[in-house]
């Protein structure tokens, strides 16, 4: 997992504060909520340029921080965007 | 599928419905009618001794519940909601040692997923399981659990043991003999007096194999079951309580009395009477939709999916509530407003004005209001 993903991640996590976000946590446990999806979906579009499709958007994408990344770097690769 | 027995329940809730309503206590002997149906043990798989029952099962009879008694209905609703969770969720120990039973419909399981300060959010916890050896060690506040003095066991949200988040809760099983029970005090409410919602404090150990799903994963376990189940049981709850009173409005309008005060060419009489019904078919047709989608859908938490789920609970909250609020409005003062009369609207209205409030639709809109936005193409489920 990109290090600086980590970091896009954190202000939507509201549990996060003060400990580190591994590539295993679980997104749902550290405070993430439908109202914070949306927010933290419009972070990544501006963040690497990417789109993600509405049949992504499901509890399995956002299950960890791993998992998201996993999805975000291979749209990158799909969609031809060099991620940061 | 037929319910044998369900006949007599009904009858009973009938018998004992203004009583329970009147004086705010459980209504015990329907809930021992129901005990006596086997009807508690419709969502347990056949091989269980269990009716092997569907969702819409479910929904049948609870609407037939309602129609007598809304509160009955609510409590039947949510014994199914928890049952349907044990039998998809439960380990093989706690399903081989709870099954049987509840199959054969001699138990009747409450909820306590609300605690103070959370405002009805089901999915954090500040209520601590504490683990010692192989037990869980409950203590839990429990500020409203429906049906609490007289439910045979629990299924209670706690932080599970070692949580580092509030969000890391466990759903775990905790019969009445493995607990004390404590009652704190009374439910003085406008409506829905016979659930008996008390306040409770729960306190006890259990085996940890009592964790229901995974320790920590009761979220998953909301998404895929807990939920739907409270949403269809509760839109069939209330859309029964509410077709329940437009039949008896019907009978009142065709009797003789009715045939003398009310005008069958009246176009007010007329246009509200279409608008009611109406009412009820749009949540009829919901509620249908939903348990096709719900019994097909193989990803629970994706969005379109979500947003239907949640807006049949506001919709027929909403709207089952209304139609009985213009039924108060076409029939007047003395069948409408009054207690004591045969068609005991007013009650029916203020069990109903719970419905917005029971999970509340303020909170599911902000939830919806967020889905809709991650659905771009709006693909309607």
């Amino acid at each position: 997992v990109n290090p600086a993903f980590l970091e896009v991640l954190r202000p939507f996590l509201k549990y996060a504060a003060g400990r580190p976000v591994l590539p295993g946590d679980s997104l749902r446990d550290l405070g993430l909520d439908s109202m914070r999806e949306i927010e933290l979906l419009f972070a990544i579009e501006d963040t690497y340029g990417i789109t993600l499709p509405d049949e992504l958007l499901t509890d399995t994408t956002f299950a960890t921080a791993g998992k998201l990344w996993s999805v975000i770097a291979e749209l990158g690769a799909r969609q031809g965007v060099e991620l940061a | 599928m037929t319910f044998p027995g369900l006949a007599d329940v009904v009858a009973a809730a009938e018998r004992e419905s203004a009583k329970a309503d009147e004086t705010g206590e459980f209504p015990v002997a329907t809930l021992a009618a129901l005990r006596a149906s086997g009807l508690l043990g419709l969502l347990v798989p056949a091989g269980f001794g269990g009716a092997g029952g569907s969702p819409a099962d479910m929904a049948d009879v609870t609407a037939q519940l309602a129609r007598a008694d809304l509160s009955v209905a609510l409590i039947f609703a949510m014994h199914c909601q928890q049952v349907a969770t044990i039998v998809r969720y439960a380990g093989d120990e706690l399903r081989a040692e709870l099954l049987p039973a509840l199959g054969r419909g001699e138990l009747y399981l409450a909820s306590v997923t609300t605690q103070r300060g959370s405002g009805g959010g089901l999915l954090s916890s500040e209520e601590p399981v504490r683990a010692e050896g192989d037990l869980l060690v409950i203590d839990r506040d429990a500020p409203i659990v429906t049906g609490g003095t007289h439910a045979d066991g629990f299924l209670l949200t706690m932080l599970a043991p070692g949580a580092t988040t509030p969000n890391q809760v466990s759903l775990v099983y905790a019969g009445r003999d493995q607990l004390e029970v404590e009652v704190l005090g009374d439910w003085q409410a406008l409506g829905m007096r016979a659930t008996d919602s008390v306040p409770m404090r729960l306190s006890g150990s259990v085996p940890a194999r009592q964790v229901v799903g995974e320790p920590g994963g009761f979220r998953s376990i909301v998404t895929a079951v807990f939920g739907p189940m409270a949403h269809l049981g509760w839109a069939a709850a209330w859309l029964g309580a509410a077709a329940g009173a437009l039949s008896r409005v019907i009978g009142y309008l065709r009797s003789a009395e009715g045939r003398r005060r009310f005008n069958p060419q009246s176009e007010l009489l007329l246009t509200r009477l279409a608008l009611v019904r109406a009412r009820l078919d749009t949540v009829h047709s919901l509620l249908r939709h939903t348990l096709d989608v719900v019994e097909q859908a193989p990803d629970m938490s994706v969005p379109p999916v979500q947003l239907l789920v949640n807006a049949l609970k506001t919709v027929a909250a909403q709207e089952c509530f209304q139609a009985v609020h213009e039924l108060v409005e076409i029939v007047g003062l003395q069948h409408g407003y009054l207690r004591g009369s045969p068609l005991y609207l007013e009650r029916v209205f203020r069990d109903l004005r719970s419905a917005s409030l029971n999970y509340a639709n303020e909170r599911l809109y902000l939830v919806n209001g967020s889905l809709t936005l991650l659905d771009r193409e709006v693909r309607l489920a």
